[in-house]
């Protein structure tokens, strides 16, 4: 299988007024493409923070990283945006919704960043990504209106609409209950089946952790 | 643009206390900048204007404040313009004589009376004519320069009857040459301070209309006087005779001892006024960060998620800087208005002095304030959205946030 990501950190570093502290030192990690992993640590090991460097989101770290077979220690800010719009998703837990729109409106957000003559959201893909989850009946309702488990779903749909090929999920299931937990699960492995979608997921649950092909434990730097 | 919209419309403005606040501060900013940079500009044009009056041996009149009234008659006026006429050289101005006559704008205009000395002192502008010819007899059209208010009405060439008050007969005025538009006098005592002759008639005075003018342009004219190519010793004299002819005590400065007079007083106002203005300024330009700071706190997930779906910090920027382009247009169209709407009012009023002309109703101190308060704007806009986006990068993206 060709490794999707491929990173190593020497070094990353929280700094404060009156603290430093160091995490994630000489961290390695290869991931192949389809492949589904699981990242699980006690509280402020840097599980958040590990998911934020594969993101996308943060590197102000010391360290290489190479995704999909591209440097990105160099690229600029909009390129990066746009990797996070085209290449990966985040599912979060449910509170990531925008209150102020519908929810079909959160779901589509990512076209907004797309750009012309990128992708472009067809309808029956949307159609079959929302029969999928099942979400049909509050597509119109605002987040503040749905239970937690539809929120979770949106949330769900949103991070998969572009059809990313690596998924990103922070404690997805975190506050749900257990039938929306099975469900949400269910629908990130049917899309690494489906798609061959590399999914990394960063937990606390055990038992959802033991379901992927590999378990990362990360520990505290000493 | 799309995202523009997007983000403005369901992020910005979803929460409007935190817009109406930051358009209240700018506002305020603006508004005392403009007023701070309009009574700079109006001060520099006085001291400009004012320039001419700074020669040696020229001496301007100023009734004492202490000076007590006496029983004024025509004969003492007479008494001490007969003084004057064989011992001095002067200028002689007064003005604030109205008189109705009809014009497209209804206004009440204001005679300006000046002497050939006044006049050549003073070089007036012209757009249209030739300059005023004092040479003339009362019992023959007098020569007169116009205001640009009146130059339709009453075109090179025309005459205009009055009723004119200092002689007490009608008399006809030839118009010789219209001045500039807002071509203005300022006061010399309050440098920022001035009256605008679009709805003026500068009248040409010789000393035989002094000689034949009433009691109250004569003594009006005595205020105002400028003597010049004199000395302290010979203004000893005048000042003696016009306190055993009037009764009044006048004091004679230079210019130069006005600027110091205005320097003691309106311009220590000044230095005080521009050191506030430049407080609150920073004052509110301090409550304006932290009021952006606390927008972002607002909006923190919001703008967290747009971020995750592909927003980025570059695009994010520009949209900070179009959304504070926005609200300091808003601002400057309030300026803009009040300020419009403030000249138009003297014309509303029938404000012959103060009513002026400019592009949308401003004139180029106007203009030039407004710039003050663009350039103030972006400055402020560099510092709030420079600031925003520190914050937004200093909070790490993630779950937390969300939270």
């Amino acid at each position: 299988m060709s490794k999707i990501i491929d990173l190593s950190i020497k070094e990353k570093v929280y700094k404060s007024k009156k603290l430093q502290l160091s995490i994630l030192s000489n961290f390695n990690l290869e991931v192949a493409a389809g492949e589904k992993i699981a990242i699980v640590g006690e509280s402020g090991v840097g599980k958040s923070s590990l998911l934020n460097i594969i993101g996308l989101i943060d590197r102000n770290y010391d360290g290489e990283y190479t995704l999909l077979g591209s440097p990105t220690n160099n690229l600029h800010t909009s390129e990066l945006a746009q990797w996070r719009n085209q290449k990966i998703g985040f599912v979060l837990q449910e509170s990531a919704l925008i209150n102020s729109m519908t929810i079909e409106d959160n779901i589509k957000l990512p076209f907004l960043y797309a750009g012309s003559g990128k992708k472009e959201l067809m309808p029956e893909d949307f159609q079959s990504v929302i029969n999928a989850i099942g979400i049909k009946p509050i597509l119109k309702k605002k987040p503040l209106e749905c239970s937690g488990g539809e929120k979770a779903r949106a949330v769900f749909a949103r991070g998969i609409i572009m059809k990313p090929q690596i998924i990103l999920a922070d404690e997805p299931t975190a506050s749900l209950d257990v039938e929306n937990r099975e469900r949400i699960v269910t629908l990130l492995f049917k899309m690494n089946k489906e798609f061959n979608t590399t999914i990394i997921t960063v937990t606390h649950d055990l038992e959802i952790a033991n379901r992927h092909d590999r378990v990362i434990h990360l520990e505290r730097s000493k | 643009m799309k995202i523009f919209k997007f983000i403005i419309s369901k992020t910005f403005l979803r929460k409007p206390i935190v817009s109406i606040g930051m358009i209240l501060l700018l506002c305020l900013a603006n508004y005392i900048t403009f007023t701070a940079a309009r009574s700079i500009l109006s001060t520099y044009q006085g001291y400009r204007e004012t320039q001419s009056m700074v020669q040696e041996g020229v001496y301007i009149a100023n009734l004492d404040p202490d000076s007590g009234i006496g029983d004024i008659d025509r004969n003492g006026t007479q008494a001490v313009y007969d003084s004057l006429n064989n011992n001095f050289n002067y200028a002689f101005y007064t003005d604030g004589f109205m008189v109705s006559i009809p014009n497209n704008d209804n206004m009440e205009i204001s005679l300006c009376y000046m002497n050939d000395e006044y006049y050549e002192l003073n070089q007036f502008e012209l757009s249209q004519g030739t300059d005023l010819d004092f040479d003339y007899q009362l019992d023959e059209e007098i020569p007169v320069l116009i205001g640009k208010g009146l130059s339709k009405t009453y075109p090179v060439g025309s005459t205009i009857k009055i009723e004119e008050t200092a002689l007490g007969h009608p008399i006809t005025l030839k118009v010789q040459g219209v001045l500039k538009q807002n071509a203005y006098h300022s006061n010399y005592y309050a440098l920022n301070s001035k009256t605008y002759y679009n709805f003026s008639i500068l009248f040409p005075v010789n000393e035989d209309f002094i000689n034949h003018a009433n009691i109250d342009l004569q003594l009006n004219g005595l205020m105002d006087l400028t003597l010049l190519q004199t000395t302290k010793e010979e203004i000893a004299d005048l000042s003696e005779v016009i306190q055993d002819n009037l009764g009044l005590k006048f004091n004679f400065f230079s210019q130069e001892d006005n600027y110091d007079d205005f320097n003691e007083s309106y311009l220590h106002s000044l230095k005080i006024m521009s050191i506030t203005t430049l407080v609150f300024l920073v004052i509110i330009t301090c409550v304006s960060v932290w009021n952006a700071l606390v927008s972002i706190l607002l909006m923190l997930k919001d703008f967290t998620i747009n971020l995750l779906v592909g927003l980025s910090y570059s695009k994010l920027r520009k949209i900070f800087y179009g959304y504070f382009g926005i609200l300091s247009s808003v601002n400057l169209a309030v300026v803009f208005l009040i300020t419009a709407y403030s000249r138009y009012g003297c014309w509303l009023r029938k404000d012959a002095t103060f009513a002026t002309y400019g592009l949308f109703g401003l004139i180029g101190m106007d203009w030039l304030a407004l710039l003050v308060i663009v350039l103030l704007d972006i400055i402020i806009g560099i510092v709030i959205v420079e600031t925003m986006l520190r914050k937004i990068k200093k909070i790490p993206i993630s779950l937390g946030v969300l939270q």
